[in-house]
């Protein structure tokens, strides 16, 4: 019998691939290694993401799900909640205990309840709606905040480039 | 990729393959005979670090052919950590370095980089050995491999531990402590991966997974880890003895130090877990699996038995919940603290409950005692109101909290071992039933619905009938003073037509809520107990309206909380003349109110405590002044109570008011910070 986080993955990507949640593609990068998996995420519509196609990588831990996976996008980004380097900052991937911001709450964190599912449609919804009280990019939430036109210019140019477009 | 690093490596080969050639060619050139050439050689330096890095080269060959042979590729992660390890490794053998330079030769040198190959074999095959429970599929290729790989790495580190100890005893302490110590270390990292594999080995052989298997590897790294402690602070010690502090020891002694603490903790943590698991939760039987959808949130399989049921009433499987509860003692679903869950249903926590219940009702006399309510005559009968008061509140209240628990599971610590007790039960009931027999019952009333609805519970007559009484018995509180209240609105409209009851009950609950008495699941099968949580529209309903109704209360006491402010501000103005009361006070006053400030105040104070006998004891309350205040209200003909109680209280009315004043402000603030609403924010 293989560990239990290698099943839990397998399960995961089971129910992933018969019933895939709307714009969200993900599975491991190759079979033989299921604890690191490459997603795929489309940008919600009618927000300056829309359109937007954008791989995210997914490292999971020996010990999932009781820890949780670190997610990084494997492309350009530029938004509150994601680190210059592509990391993501959203709460329910910190594991209770570790607060790298102190805005979180203990009942919106890691548990194993949470799968990759919703670790995708949370990142999705934070495209929609960022949270600039915990920003882990300041640039992106002061512009976001001050200069709202300038930051969906700078997104729909993020939008066009992860799709191969010349920027408008 | 491998092409490139084909063409690094091709170029290196073969630049030292024609360095050394050079060099040798040139000495044999020179000198024309192999004795004269090997002394030419190393006497010269030149040659030698060429014949240095010919003999590293060869080395890493040696190594990526080994790592080709036990490894096969190495995955990312695997480099990736072999490379950080590697540089903390020859950082630490250069300080070793500083401290044997009177050793320095190229045995030494030899030493220690086989020494860092073979501790590199080793950092690779633990995490081989941990790679066994994250990889789909093992072949028997890994199993020879890991096989083979263990047992050399163990003999030649018990060789080297023994070359080592020999050395030392004869030629005393020298590098080789270092060498000895370094592969003792060693020995006890192969001895750790050794005991990994077989756990794996054991658990794939089986098909369900092995439950008690986190068990035995915690249990093998304390013991490793502690071995590994000792070791270090034995080493250390010596070398402060022998020659210095070993500043190249010491990162690994503190992280040898960390891990066995580490360990422990979880062994502890691990203990508490499987003990809370086997005293507290119930075994989910066969049934409650088939009625739910029996898949364990946390490793996403079925669960066919070894199931165990949280007091929030989740159910995840043993394992499962044993390797949670060892990182945090909560529900993974709804985050309930598992330890804050008394353990005991009985016994001290009751007891517990009736003390807090003694000190909620000494807190009545109290307030009455204190000048709360003035004149003599009068005291005595408001404290006597009071006490009906006390006493009422456990009626309406005491029959809610009961009922009220299985739903509080949900969120807080209720236990389901815990259910409704009857009066006559149990140390914190007990309590309860002293109450209401006291003579003047202002609460018999509420009383009588308490026992309807902690009977039918008891009864097991179902849980529906238990919760429609409770509601029944809880809601009407509000309502039941509205009359009081609206008779009470054209005499003083303070508020606004949103609030309509100007005097709501039991002025001080809000404040000190009692705690929910605790229960007792003896009577009850889990059955009883599902079913009393109930899932049908009907129990959901009854939910929604018992929050309102707490909501409703909470509002209520909102009202009276700007009702003692308007009070308060007219205590203020008590003593400035009675004529600028009426105009300057912010909150309009009905138009029946035509009287002083301090008539104001004395009938507001006959109707506070007055208005809880109007809702549950209109009747049997006999009290004269009551009566005279209750018709005072009816008509808004203020100047017999007005007179009556003015006179009553003119000498201490000043002193007295200063300290009901000071209580109203302490009552404020407490009541603002509990209820956090901001709505009486502006009342001071």
């Amino acid at each position: 019998m293989a560990g239990a986080a290698l099943r839990r993955l397998m399960a995961e990507y089971k129910q992933l691939t018969l019933n895939p949640p709307e714009g969200i593609l993900a599975g491991p990068v190759d079979e033989e290694n299921f604890f690191e998996w490459e997603a795929l995420i489309s940008g919600p519509e009618s927000t300056c993401f829309d359109g937007g196609v954008f791989p995210a990588k997914l490292v999971f831990p020996p010990d999932y799900p009781l820890s949780p996976p670190k997610m990084k996008f494997s492309c350009d980004m530029f938004h509150p909640n994601v680190y210059p380097d592509g990391r993501v900052c959203i709460s329910i991937l910190h594991a209770p205990g570790d607060d790298p911001t102190g805005y979180e709450s203990r009942s919106e964190r890691w548990s194993p309840v949470q799968s990759v599912e919703k670790i995708l449609l949370s990142v999705v919804s934070l495209l929609a709606e960022p949270n600039d009280e915990s920003p882990a990019c300041v640039d992106a939430a002061k512009m976001w905040r001050e200069n709202k036109p300038e930051f969906e210019r700078r997104a729909v140019r993020l939008v066009r480039y992860t799709l191969g477009l010349p920027p408008p | 990729m491998l092409r490139m690093w084909w063409a690094r490596w091709s170029i290196w080969i073969v630049g030292c393959a024609l360095a050394t050639a050079v060099v040798i060619g040139n000495a044999f050139y020179q000198k024309k005979q192999f004795y004269p050439t090997v002394v030419y050689i190393t006497k010269s330096k030149p040659s030698m670090v060429v014949m240095y890095g010919q003999a590293l080269l060869f080395v890493v060959i040696l190594g990526k052919l080994f790592r080709k042979l036990f490894f096969g590729q190495l995955r990312a992660a695997e480099f990736e950590h072999l490379v950080e390890r590697s540089w903390y490794a020859v950082t630490e053998t250069c300080l070793a370095f500083t401290v044997f330079r009177d050793d320095f030769s190229p045995k030494f040198l030899a030493l220690f980089t086989l020494l860092l190959f073979l501790k590199s074999f080793h950092w690779l095959a633990e995490e081989r050995v941990d790679y066994m429970e994250r990889s789909p599929v093992i072949t028997w290729v890994f199993h020879v491999r890991v096989l083979s790989l263990l047992s050399i790495l163990l003999l030649m580190d018990v060789y080297f531990v023994n070359v080592a100890y020999q050395s030392t005893i004869t030629k005393g302490a020298s590098v080789q402590l270092v060498f000895g110590f370094e592969y003792a270390i060693l020995t006890t990292i192969v001895l750790n991966t050794v005991a990994k594999y077989v756990f794996h080995v054991i658990d794939m052989q089986n098909d369900t997974p092995w439950e008690n298997k986190a068990v035995f590897v915690l249990h093998t790294e304390v013991i490793i880890g502690l071995f590994k402690v000792i070791l270090y602070v034995v080493f250390v010690m010596i070398m402060v003895r022998v020659y210095t502090l070993p500043l190249f020891a010491l990162r690994p002694t503190y992280l040898a130090l960390r891990a066995f603490k580490k360990a422990v903790n979880d062994v502890i943590m691990s203990r508490r877990a499987i003990n809370n698991m086997n005293n507290l939760y119930p075994d989910v039987t066969q049934e409650e699996l088939a009625a739910t959808d029996n898949v364990c949130i946390i490793c996403r399989e079925e669960m066919t038995g070894g199931a165990k049921k949280l007091p929030c009433n989740h159910i995840f499987h043993v394992s499962c919940l044993r390797s949670w509860f060892q990182r945090q003692q909560t529900c993974p679903t709804c985050r309930l603290n598992v330890l804050r869950v008394p353990a005991q249903p009985t016994g001290g926590a009751a007891g517990i409950q009736g003390g807090n219940f003694n000190a909620f009702i000494n807190q009545f006399p109290a307030f009455g005692g204190q000048g709360m309510f003035r004149g003599g005559q009068q005291q005595q009968q408001q404290q006597q109101q009071q006490q009906q008061q006390a006493a009422q509140p456990f009626g309406i209240w005491g029959g809610f909290p009961q009922q009220w628990i299985p739903q509080q599971q949900q969120q807080q610590a209720g236990a389901p071992q815990q259910q409704p007790m009857p009066p006559t039960r149990g140390g914190g009931a007990g309590e309860q039933n002293d109450l209401p027999q006291q003579p003047a019952a202002g609460g018999g009333d509420a009383q009588q619905r308490q026992q309807q609805g902690v009977d039918p519970t008891l009864g097991a007559r179902g849980p529906q009938i238990p919760w429609n009484n409770a509601f029944a018995a809880m809601a009407p509180p509000p309502f039941a003073f509205r009359p009081t209240g609206e008779s009470f609105g054209d005499f003083m409209t303070a508020g606004g037509p949103s609030t309509p009851f100007t005097f709501p009950p039991m002025p001080y609950i809000p404040l000190v809520p009692p705690p929910p008495p605790l229960l007792q699941t003896t009577g009850l099968s889990d059955d009883d107990l599902a079913r009393m949580e109930g899932v049908t529209r009907e129990n959901i309903e009854a939910r929604l309206r018992c929050l309102r109704n707490v909501q409703i209360l909470l509002d209520s006491a909102v009202v009276q909380m700007q009702q003692y402010s308007a009070i308060m501000s007219h205590l203020n103005l008590a003593t400035s003349p009675p004529t600028q009361s009426s105009t300057s006070v912010p909150s309009p006053e009905g138009p029946g109110f035509s009287g002083t400030s301090s008539a104001f105040q004395s009938s507001s104070q006959t109707k506070s405590p007055a208005a809880p006998v109007v809702v549950s004891q209109a009747e049997s309350s006999s009290s004269e002044k009551f009566k005279e205040a209750s018709t005072t209200d009816a008509t808004s003909s203020l100047p017999t109570t007005e007179t009556s109680t003015s006179s009553s209280s003119s000498v201490p009315l000043s002193e007295q008011d200063e300290l009901r004043k000071r209580r109203l402000q302490r009552f404020t603030t407490t009541t603002n910070q509990t209820q956090a609403s901001g709505q009486i924010g502006g009342d001071e």
